[in-house]
């Protein structure tokens, strides 16, 4: 392909510096493009040069050189082109014997935490087993403990039988269950003839001097079995016998002997 | 390229004082093919100076600057007429040499070139920036006929005498209407406008002259430089 005149043209101007705006623009596009172009205004520098050799001789001053020589930065290590392969090969070494120390490093440390963690893991299970067989230690004290206190509290505990002591009712039973250690109890009865509104059942319990002491009234209901808890109405450590009466609603505060009707032995 | 213009201006044959048999016979003369190759010599020696300089090495440097310093005074003298300012531009340029030189790219062309359009563009940066611009143009003109009465030019400095007179000879052969519109082009820092103003005539005819005349240094110049 020929350089057409406009090119050339431009080219010209291009290579003397004095061309400028769309026109450079468009012409250095065009000289991205053409290796032909670049080739050609390549040709032109030695014509440049010719024209810039023309002005006539002016010799610069000598300490214009020491004061450009002054200007520059000071000497430095040249980097020959040897040089940085060498100092690069050199730093690869360095960077590679480090990373090698580092590894050796890390598989020692890794090592050494394997062991540690198996260690602790042993560790770990010898204190499960010890914890379990602590476990059933003590579930096995807890039986215990619960079989003394069973036995402790049957040894506070006294059960009595109360007797009918009416002719047309044989079948009636009561008992009573007395907590020594509360100082309270319980009383059960069956088969006790029900009776009228205005009337009910008194329990007593003999203290230790056989003084009848109240522990309260009670009524039967349909189905002929009464449950009461009672406590008598001043304390008393050693309960003696207990025994039933008939008294006026509310109760009385001495028994109507007349009207006995259970009693233990 | 022939002889004889060469020898017509040179000191040592005072214009004039040559017969035209003479310079006929100059005409025939060639360039010794040894200088061809002193040229690529001197030309792989600035692309090794540079690559030096780009390593930053000081006495490549210093090198290069008494290799080109005057050529490129001398033309920072011819644009801006001023020692002070011209030296202040070399001193740019060399400066910037050094901080440049490692990224250097040969597409565009020899170092040789590079640095002197460096120094051309910074001194016409400089007469733009003081307002000279118009009182130089008219200066240009009366110096650029001057250019061949001048005894010795910058190429002396680089390419020494005979070189040199082959370059000048070069550019006197050249229409004169042609050597003008390019000396103003690359030293008066005007457009390619003003160029056509300052020579009253229209901007194709000097864009086709600065062109023709281009051409015709090339193949004059081609195993000279």
């Amino acid at each position: 392909m020929m350089i057409d005149e406009r090119l050339q043209e431009l080219a010209g101007l291009y290579v003397l510096g004095v061309l400028d705006g769309a026109e450079l623009r468009e012409f250095e596009t065009a000289l991205d493009r053409s290796a032909e172009l670049r080739q050609f205004v390549a040709g032109l520098h030695p014509a440049v040069e010719a024209v810039a050799g023309s002005a006539p001789v002016a010799v610069p001053p000598p300490e214009l050189r020491a004061r450009i020589l002054a200007r520059i930065e000071p000497q430095k290590v040249l980097t020959l082109p040897d040089r940085p392969i060498a100092a690069v090969l050199w730093w690869w070494r360095a960077l590679t014997a480090g990373l090698a120390v580092a590894c050796v490093f890390l598989l020692v440390s890794d090592r050494q935490l394997r062991q540690t963690v198996a260690a602790q893991n042993q560790q770990l299970s010898q204190l499960q087993q010890l914890a379990q067989s602590l476990q059933t230690a003590t579930n096995d004290l807890n039986h215990a403990v619960l079989a003394l206190r069973e036995s402790n509290r049957l040894a506070n505990l006294r059960i009595t039988m109360l007797n009918s002591l009416i002719a047309d009712a044989p079948r009636t039973v009561a008992v009573t269950l007395w907590d020594y250690q509360a100082e309270n109890g319980e009383f059960v009865v069956q088969n006790l003839k029900p009776l009228p509104a205005d009337r009910d059942y008194e329990l007593w319990v003999m203290d230790e001097h056989k003084v009848p002491v109240a522990a309260g009234v009670f009524h039967m209901d349909a189905s002929g079995t009464t449950r009461m808890d009672f406590r008598p109405s001043r304390e008393i450590k050693t309960p003696g016998q207990f025994c039933v009466t008939e008294e006026v609603k509310g109760g009385v505060d001495s028994p109507t002997i007349k009207n006995l009707i259970l009693a233990s032995n | 390229m022939n002889l004889a213009a060469c020898i017509a201006f040179s000191p040592v044959f005072p214009r004039g004082k040559i017969s035209p048999d003479l310079a006929m016979s100059l005409a025939t003369i060639r360039v010794n093919p040894q200088d061809i190759q002193n040229d690529a010599a001197e030309a792989g020696r600035d692309m090794e100076l540079f690559r030096r300089i780009g390593a930053r090495d000081r006495d490549a440097f210093a090198e290069f600057y008494d290799r080109h310093a005057t050529r490129l005074y001398s033309v920072a003298q011819r644009i801006l007429n001023d020692a002070i300012e011209a030296q202040d531009v070399v001193q740019d340029a060399f400066v910037q040499i050094w901080e440049k030189a490692a990224s250097f790219d040969p597409r565009l062309g020899q170092p040789s070139y590079w640095v002197v359009t460096l120094v051309r563009n910074k001194s016409i940066d400089r007469i733009r920036a003081s307002q000279r611009r118009a009182k130089l143009a008219d200066a240009a003109g009366a110096e650029s006929a001057l250019i061949t009465e001048v005894a010795a030019s910058a190429h002396e400095s680089l390419h020494g005498q005979e070189k040199a007179g082959l370059i000048r000879s070069a550019l006197v052969e050249l229409p004169a209407d042609q050597r003008h519109a390019i000396e103003l082009a690359f030293f008066s820092g005007l457009t390619q406008h003003e160029i056509s103003a300052q020579l009253s005539q229209p901007l194709g005819t000097i864009k086709a002259r600065i062109r023709r005349g281009l051409l015709k240094l090339r193949d004059q110049l081609e195993g000279v430089l």
